[in-house]
């Protein structure tokens, strides 16, 4: 007998059959990756988390569309790209005159807050292509593939944004003239 | 060798296949200006990682329930067997069309109704009893009828045979009589005549 670890498409085929308890396992899998994605891009809590869990009921309701279950992860992404500009489309009007405010972002434990502070100022002043970018590849590992999967956009405008994003990041955050002072 | 000819951000976020991933590695070697912008690239991505993920307010799970079902047609059209679901529900789609096409009877209000129904089966029974005992008896009716005819018009074809046969033989005997006068009367005459002379 050749014992294996159980992969997502296993899960997936189980979820088909109707096991809930398998589909559970595949969201617990994911779900903390999707919620910080999210956090990331709406910039609260709550909204963060009432969105996760519709892109979780939605990737179940249409887990019979998904062709290629090795690719769940884009899939499911893409879902809760969808999902998170339908909801700043909704929320637009009142963020015009309120911008959203990454300070309602819990501060982390380990880290300086000036630190914090900058690197949530340099992520502010990229646009928000670039922000999903950066997130899409550095927060989330996805591959250049996988992110224009995602966007639905082409593999070289995936390179373009992020590289764009870095060269900006990468003046505020790693300056020349400070670089090695640390 | 020139610096832009090498994708030393696709290197960075590890993009690369293995052979540009060499001839990156190998111009890094050579190049202080490229390790440099490495080494930014490294210390920007440091920066990003202050901002670690965070905690969920509360794990999602979802519970066997129907409204978190699949919707019916998606694990229809999911299922093993769906060409013989398909075939199955043409048949019946089939089935359905021509039921409605077709003219149906009126159906009376108390069609439905268990009583009236009941009624209207021990009536319908017993008419349909009442008819064949009817008719059993009409059959054997006739049958008698046509037994006691046949009889009849037998008994009679015989007693008719029996007066003919009487008759001729009492032509017979009246004949044989009638010879036997004649005789006797010619008897008669001889001996009157040869007594005269």
């Amino acid at each position: 007998m050749i014992f294996r670890e159980v992969e997502d498409p296993d899960l997936i085929a189980r979820t088909k059959r109707g096991k809930v308890e398998a589909y559970n396992l595949l969201v617990s899998r994911w779900e903390r990756r999707v919620f910080n994605y999210l956090l990331r891009l709406v910039g609260h809590r709550e909204d963060a988390m009432d969105l996760s869990q519709d892109v979780f009921l939605k990737a179940y309701q249409n887990l019979a569309r998904l062709e290629d279950p090795t690719r769940f992860g884009p899939w499911l992404f893409r879902i809760a790209h969808n999902e998170a500009f339908s909801h700043l489309r909704k929320k637009r009007p009142e963020m015009e005159w309120e911008p959203k405010s990454l300070e309602t972002l819990a501060a982390p434990r380990t880290e300086s807050v000036e630190l914090v502070l900058a690197v949530r100022k340099a992520l502010g002043r990229l646009s928000e292509d670039q922000q999903e970018a950066v997130n899409l590849k550095i927060y989330q590992g996805f591959k250049f593939e996988e992110i224009a999967e995602i966007l639905s956009c082409p593999v070289s405008t995936v390179k373009s944004r992020l590289y764009s994003a870095l060269d900006a990041l990468k003046v505020t955050l790693a300056p020349i003239d400070t670089r090695g002072a640390e | 060798m020139n610096c832009s000819q090498h994708d030393l951000k696709g290197y960075f976020l590890g993009e690369l296949a293995r052979p540009e991933r060499g001839e990156v590695e190998k111009h890094l070697e050579a190049c202080p200006l490229c390790r440099e912008e490495l080494d930014r690239l490294s210390l920007t991505k440091a920066a990003l990682a202050s901002l670690p993920d965070e905690e969920m307010p509360h794990r999602i799970a979802f519970v066997s329930d129907k409204i978190f079902e699949p919707r019916g047609w998606a694990r229809f059209w999911n299922s093993a067997p769906r060409l013989g679901f398909a075939s199955a529900a043409m048949l019946s789609a089939a089935l359905v069309i021509f039921a409605f096409v077709r003219p149906s009877p009126a159906v009376s209000p108390s069609a439905t109704d268990p009583a009236a129904m009941e009624a209207r089966v021990e009536s319908e029974v017993a008419q349909r009893l009442q008819a064949v005992l009817e008719k059993t008896v009409a059959q054997a009716s006739d049958a008698q009828n046509r037994k006691t005819a046949e009889l009849l018009a037998d008994t009679e074809r015989r007693i008719e045979m029996g007066h003919r046969a009487d008759l001729v033989a009492v032509q017979e005997d009246l004949q044989a009589l009638a010879q036997r006068w004649n005789n006797l009367r010619v008897s008669m005459a001889s001996a009157d005549f040869g007594s005269a002379r």
